[in-house]
């Protein structure tokens, strides 16, 4: 890629218009020597002896970096816009006799003081002078002030790119509007030719910082203000700079591009000079150049001493977000050259900035004539993949407690943040927001509500310690069926930001987590992510959690509380991030919900992953007259009435989103005195809240565990309405939503108080208790009836005994049968089959 | 505005052009004229709605296909089947000193590029074939012109009397020609159109499994695929999966694919453009002129002849009962749930719920009694609806079939599943062909999308990289022998025919009367007057206050019954009596049920 342009030449002419000056540069994006390009731009003056247009400066060659065979572009513009001749096209159409049309144009500018490009309002000296002033005095805005005295930020830009020897220049597009909005538009609809001086400007620089530099450097624009869809590329964006978001589907193989064509006569061996490519084409030489020889057609491509430049198509597909109802992806091509080459690989979400071309198409390769039909494509200037999975893995930590400015590819403009912030300040925005969260399922309001605070999620904070608490909020649903826990589900699954559905039937755990594959052609151990690694910093809805496997459901403890998946396996040794948010429902065991067993039979769940729910809901169909009218009225209304009307004040599913991520993205609500306080005093009563007095009981209410629920649900609650503070009322409100869904998942059936026993141990304290009273009650009778040593006693008549000395409780054989062998591990009793003996 | 100075049909594009330079002579930039018409639309509309004229375009089929000259006015019916992007051409150009358009047409060859003046307009691209599932009589409309003109081609005017003629001698043969009956959808489009009569034996017909038609979709060749070049229109209107019928002017890309040697450096081969595949297999093209979405009373011939009065929609429905009793072995609720199905039509969709579906799952069908019942079931339902289609539910179709709808990257198209169905199609899947066995990743994929379609009315479109889904509209007819739970359907019905009778013959005139009884009246609007919604809401409650296992889907699906009922009635508002009539049936249904 070495060029042999030596950087004098630009030095020499650092400013002059002169045509040499202008077209060096340029003609090296390609890294196509210099030699060639002036070589080449040497006959074009010569041709252009005869139209002065070629005089003018900005009609170089062409501009090599978007030097496609037939690219250039037809004459698109009708004759006012036609600015045929200037940087980035060869003066003439594709095919025509040189020169012909251009000569009016040349006039024209011959006559003008200020050089302007053809057709357009650009003078060349003012845009120029644009740019150097700002590639030398934008400065950030944060840098402004105190280091007024250091280089601006794209002066430091090019030192660096200097120093790693770098080919590209990455420029914001943003810091161009911010310091030039004029420019900005200039570089917008004439990106050819602003482009062009661009890199003119800049290799001025960098010959100037560095005379013996070789590389060239290009510019590249990127994070345009505007960015277009594919579908709403029409033929007036044609040669203007765009920006696209899609998917690449498609690469192409990388095709070497002929850029110089080296020829040898076969009857003397003698080469001739690299021939450029000039508009596609290669003009082979018919006849030996060599004085001597002249021998007719006998020159051959020598393919060793040709160059070649990288170029690959790629394929753009929209991405499902930006495809209207009724309506299948649009594509675009790409065109990618150099550096750029496999840039993005198939399936990558990229966005790309370049210029939007057409080219005619030709009828066949010998023909000059062309159909009236255009290929378009995008000249690809830069490429940036919006899927920032990766990058936000590796210092994923450090991000959490910062803000994250950077995270999403949402982007938000000032009048669109306003409008949510508006939203934010009605009074009734949570319930506003808990109405439009799936607003076709009747009531659960409580469980929407909970819902909620998952989607919004609270602060995840990392210790200098070491130590980490998630913010993420973990829902459990339980609940009888037809109860549309599964549309609720599905409702938060299209809702969150990376959300992954899947069915706990279905589920493995290694398809959860993470597992190891031997690839199949280089039989290397790679690591493939399952579904909880996927929804890393998402949702996941996993259906039919009790259907799932004992296994699998045991690789869900690690993730719901250190927020990581541990992988041995296979030589590999990995922990991988998964911060997500478990949403999980599931079936009671009976599949309808038995009230006279505890929570915990009915779910039938190892309470150890039970308690790393933050909120667990029981969803229970009660026989209630009122929501069956409230059932039947709403599906009348949904089927006589225009649903559309029926449901009016909710917020549509994209302010919804935009709403989310906004709040997730931008608020980090910080704990107030005044919360903390109420926090630290509804907690303590909590606690004490089964130790009421005139009860003996000692029951278990609250556990720590809980004290970090409530702080992730208050977080939520007051990101809800865009609040950096939690206020006081936002932690009442997550003791009532705890309390709503506690009280109906850790109801004790046998007292009625809450008792978070039953989620942690399975066992309620008044059943605990009922168990030693029975284990007691046995021994007594065993020590009476029995003799050490003496006759055995069958369980049945033991059994008799304890129903006639207390009337009190119910006493079930299987209820013995644990009193004994509680017995038994005591050593006092020995157990054969149905009969029992005193040791 | 002009009078017929020259022949729309035989050269629109000179009519087009001629418009384009009396526009331009007047005084207009051709830049005006961006995405704009310039006055050519009112032209053909003029000649083809005002003047009547439509009929003497020729339909695009296979038999037209053979003799229909380049550049001449054709009409093509067909369901956009794939959306091929933009495209863009020389909409304008200056040739010499007078501006000349290239507006629907793709002749312009002559090197375009030495004119400095373009104007680049764009076009979109459909991909279009004919409607999925498409009967006999339903498509003999359209066709039947044709076959008759395509003896003599040389004079135009003698062209066009002679389809004139045809016209005429079409609507005589028309009561007949309806009832071509044919197994296979192949089959289908083999016309037979020289053999009207007036009635035919339904017992006539080979002995065939109902559901045993091939399940290939038309390919390409042996009916066309049209690539429809639209021009000026907003994206809206027209959607993947709508039936249109376009007219516009007849090209075909006869040019072969550019030789990609020596151009390897151009574009195209990166990949093969999507043109140039189509182009290699000559697919005919179509300019559109002017377009127009069809609906299903489209399809029927006799429309006009028959007034919607009360007395007759009561005849109707009299007979159809009738002839659906004796269809499904003179069982009676069988034959009212099947009429409510063949009524049922989604009207709405709130989030994931499809409103106005109604799938009927036919219990109690052995494989015995449905070569009896299921046979005469399928040729009947290819008699009554214009689009019907049906899968044989076997372990090996699950594992093998494509389903649904893919893009085929290579090809740059999407490859139609037997899924991607035009709205208002009717499927019958016959599950009863089901033995035991494995499903592989296919089969498994394949059963997700047909309960997909029959729970919530949406099809996944595969596009590789992501999935998409599609709102479909499709009646499902389920044939099993116990409860399908594959397909959960809104309605689960056991059969108990009582007699097997022998097919009765059925008039032409009843068959186009029930057709156009079942096209009209799920049509219709439909409200409900809010005593009946009090009454309607207190069943309603009590019923789940007596079962609770009745929840929201049932509620839907008596509610839709209850619409049904009162719009197979022609009635617009649900009245008492056909309420109580749905719980009649209900219960009927329950007690055979347990």
């Amino acid at each position: 890629m070495a060029s042999d342009s030596s950087p004098a030449r630009f030095n020499n002419t650092p400013s002059s218009p002169d045509d040499s000056a202008f077209s060096s540069p340029i003609g090296d994006t390609i890294s196509s020597p210099a030699a060639g390009t002036s070589r080449r731009n040497k006959r074009g003056r010569g041709r252009s002896a005869a139209t002065p247009a070629y005089d003018t400066p900005p009609h170089p060659n062409n501009h090599p970096r978007f030097a496609g065979s037939e690219s250039t572009p037809t004459p698109l513009h009708n004759a006012s816009n036609s600015r045929r001749g200037h940087g980035g096209r060869p003066p003439t159409p594709s095919s025509t006799s040189e020169g012909a049309p251009s000569s009016e144009a040349g006039d024209d500018m011959d006559e003008a003081a200020p050089t302007f490009v053809w057709g357009t309002n650009i003078s060349v000296q003012e845009v120029k002078s644009a740019i150097q002033m700002f590639l030398k005095n934008f400065r950030d805005a944060q840098s402004q002030g105190a280091e007024i005295y250091e280089d601006g930020k794209y002066m430091k830009a090019i030192h660096r790119v200097l120093e790693i020897e770098g080919e590209w220049l990455d420029v914001d597009a943003h810091d161009v509007f911010d310091y030039n909005p004029e420019l900005y538009g200039k570089m917008v609809r004439y990106p050819l030719e602003v482009l062009a001086i661009f890199d003119i400007v800049l290799m001025d620089m960098v010959s100037q910082i560095n005379p013996l530099f070789e590389k060239h450097v290009q510019v590249r624009i990127f994070n345009l203000k505007g960015s277009t869809t594919m579908r709403n590329l029409n033929p007036s964006d044609i040669e203007k700079m765009v920006s696209l978001k899609g998917m690449v589907i498609r690469c192409s193989a990388i095709i070497p591009e002929i850029r110089e064509a080296t020829f040898r006569c076969l009857v003397c061996g003698y080469f001739s000079d690299p021939i450029v490519v000039d508009r596609g084409r290669i003009s082979e030489p018919t006849l030996c150049l060599k004085q001597e020889c002249q021998a007719k057609n006998s020159m051959t491509l020598v393919h060793n001493r040709c160059r070649f430049a990288d170029k690959q198509i790629v394929r753009l597909q929209e991405t499902p977000d930006e495809i209207p109802e009724g309506g299948t992806p649009h594509t675009v091509s790409l065109l990618m050259h150099d550096k750029l080459v496999d840039a993005g690989k198939p399936g990558d979400r990229v966005e790309v900035t370049g210029i939007y071309r057409a080219m005619s198409v030709r009828l066949g390769p010998t023909q000059r004539t062309v159909k009236s039909l255009f290929k378009t494509y995008i000249d690809c200037l830069h490429i940036k993949k919006t899927d920032k999975s990766r990058m936000v893995a590796e210092d994923a930590m450090e991000i959490d407690s910062s803000t994250q400015k950077h995270d999403e590819d949402v982007e938000f403009d000032e009048a669109k943040i306003e409008r949510l912030r508006e939203l934010s300040k009605l009074p009734d925005i949570y319930d506003r927001l808990t109405r439009s969260l799936a607003p076709n399922i009747w009531e659960l309001d409580d469980v929407k509500r909970g819902l909620l605070c998952q989607l919004f999620g609270g602060n995840a904070l990392k210790l200098p310690s070491g130590a980490s608490f998630r913010g993420d909020i973990n829902i459990l649903l339980v609940g009888d069926p037809g109860t549309s826990k599964s549309q609720l589900l599905q409702y938060i699954h299209k809702l969150s930001p990376r959300g992954i559905y899947t069915s706990g039937r279905g589920s493995s755990a290694v398809g959860l987590t993470a597992y190891v594959s031997r690839d199949p052609e280089t039989k290397e151990t790679v690591l493939e992510s399952g579904a909880l690694v996927l929804s890393d910093r998402g949702i996941c809805c996993i259906d039919e959690f009790d259907k799932m496997s004992e296994n699998a459901r045991s690789m869900l403890h690690e993730v719901m509380e250190q927020q990581t998946v541990s992988i041995a396996k296979a030589g590999i040794i990995a922990t991988l991030n998964a911060r997500t948010s478990v949403l999980a429902c599931a079936n009671p065991i009976g599949s309808r919900y038995n009230p006279r067993l505890s929570v915990i039979d009915n779910i039938h769940l190892p309470p150890t992953l039970l308690s790393r729910f933050d909120l667990i809901y029981l969803i229970l169909d009660k026989a209630d007259e009122q929501t069956d009218k409230h059932l039947a009225r709403h599906i009348v209304s949904l089927h006589f009435e225009d649903p559309e009307l029926a449901q009016q004040d909710v917020l549509d599913i994209a302010t919804l989103t935009a709403y989310l991520s906004y709040a997730r993205n931008h608020i980090n609500p910080q704990l107030s005195d005044e919360a903390a306080e109420e926090l630290t005093r509804g907690y303590v009563e909590m606690r004490r809240r089964g130790n009421f007095p005139g009860s003996s009981k000692k029951v278990i209410t609250a556990t720590p565990r809980q004290i970090e629920s409530l702080i992730r649900i208050s977080e939520a609650l007051a990101r809800i309405r865009f609040s950096e503070t939690v206020e006081k009322h936002d932690v009442t409100e997550a003791f009532r939503l705890l309390e709503v869904a506690m009280q109906q998942s850790a109801t004790d059936h046998a007292t009625g108080t809450i008792d978070m026993d039953l989620i942690t141990t399975g066992v309620s304290a008044s059943e605990r208790m009922r168990r030693e009273n029975l284990v007691i009650s046995t021994r007594n009778i065993i020590m009476e009836k029995l003799q050490l040593g003496g006759p055995s006693m069958r369980l049945l008549e033991i059994l008799e005994e304890l129903k006639k000395q207390s009337s009190a409780f119910e006493v079930h054989l299987h209820d013995l049968r644990n009193a004994i062998a509680t017995l038994q591990t005591e050593g006092v009793v020995a157990v054969h089959g149905d009969n029992v003996k005193r040791v | 505005m002009v009078g017929p100075m020259y022949d729309c049909l035989a050269n629109p594009l000179g009519a087009i052009r001629l418009t384009f330079e009396k526009a331009v002579g007047s005084g207009c930039e051709p830049s005006a004229f961006d995405g704009k018409d310039w006055g050519a639309l009112d032209v053909f509309r003029e000649f083809l709605v005002d003047q009547g004229n439509l009929s003497q375009v020729p339909v695009l089929n296979s038999e037209t296909l053979k003799w229909v000259q380049p550049n001449t006015l054709v009409r093509f019916r067909g369901m956009v089947q794939d959306m091929l992007g933009n495209e863009f051409y020389a909409g304008a150009y200056k040739d010499g000193s007078g501006w000349r358009t290239n507006k629907f047409g793709d002749d312009s060859q002559q090197p375009i590029d030495s004119s400095p003046d373009v104007r680049v307009w764009e076009r979109r691209l459909l991909y279009c074939v004919p409607v999925p599932g498409l009967n006999t009589w339903a498509e003999s409309e359209a066709a039947s012109e044709a076959t008759v003109t395509s003896m003599d081609l040389t004079s135009q005017q003698r062209d066009k009397r002679q389809r004139m003629d045809a016209e005429s001698m079409d609507y005589e043969v028309c009561p007949g020609s309806n009832i071509v009956l044919e197994d296979s959808p192949s089959a289908k489009r083999m016309r037979e159109d020289g053999h009207p009569s007036l009635s035919v034996q339904l017992s006539d017909l080979k002995p065939e499994g109902p559901c045993s038609s091939t399940m290939m979709r038309p390919e390409v060749g042996d009916s066309p695929s049209c690539l429809v070049k639209v021009y000026d229109t907003r994206e809206s209107e027209l959607k993947l999966n709508d039936i249109f019928e376009f007219v516009g002017v007849f090209t075909i890309e006869s040019e072969p694919v550019p030789a990609d040697d020596g151009d390897d450096i151009d574009l195209t081969t990166g990949f093969r453009n999507d043109l140039v595949h189509l182009q290699a297999n000559k697919v005919p093209c179509l300019h559109c002129i002017v377009h127009r979405k069809l609906a299903v009373s489209d399809f029927l011939r006799s429309s006009p002849i028959i007034e919607q009065s009360k007395h007759v929609v009561m005849n109707t429905r009299e007979s159809l009962l009738r002839h659906l009793t004796m269809l499904l072995g003179n069982d009676g609720v069988a034959a009212n749930y099947m009429l409510l199905h063949l009524l049922s039509k989604i009207h709405a969709r709130v989030d994931n719920v499809a409103v106005g579906k109604l799938s009927l799952n036919l219990t109690c069908l052995s494989k015995e009694a449905l070569s009896v019942f299921g046979v005469q079931l399928c040729n009947a339902l290819r008699n009554l609806l214009p689009f019907t289609d049906s899968i044989p539910l076997t372990v090996n179709y699950l594992n093998t079939a494509c389903l649904g709808p893919k893009k085929d990257y290579q090809r740059n198209r999407l490859i139609g599943g037997t899924l991607q169905l035009a709205e208002g199609s009717h499927l019958t899947i016959d599950e009863t062909q089901l033995e035991t066995g494995t499903l592989n990743s296919v089969g498994i994929e394949n059963a997700r999308l047909l309960k997909d379609l029959v729970e919530l009315q949406k099809v996944e479109y595969d596009f590789t990289y992501y999935k998409m889904e599609m709102a479909a509209d499709v009646q499902l007819l389920v044939l099993s022998e116990g409860k399908s739970n594959i397909l959960p359907a809104d309605i689960v019905l056991p059969v108990r025919p009582s007699d097997v009778s022998r097919p009765e013959v059925v008039s032409a005139e009843a068959l186009g009367a029930w057709r156009w009884y079942l096209a009209t009246m799920r049509t219709l609007s439909h409200t409900i007057e809010s005593e009946i919604q009090e009454v309607v809401e207190k069943d309603l409650v009590a019923a789940r206050q007596a079962d609770r296992r009745i929840g929201s889907k049932e509620f839907s699906s008596l509610l839709t019954m209850g619409r049904l009922m009162s719009l197979s009635f022609g009635e617009t508002t649900l009245s008492l009596e056909h309420w109580e009539m749905v719980k009649e049936l209900e219960k009927l249904r329950k007690e055979r049920i347990n």
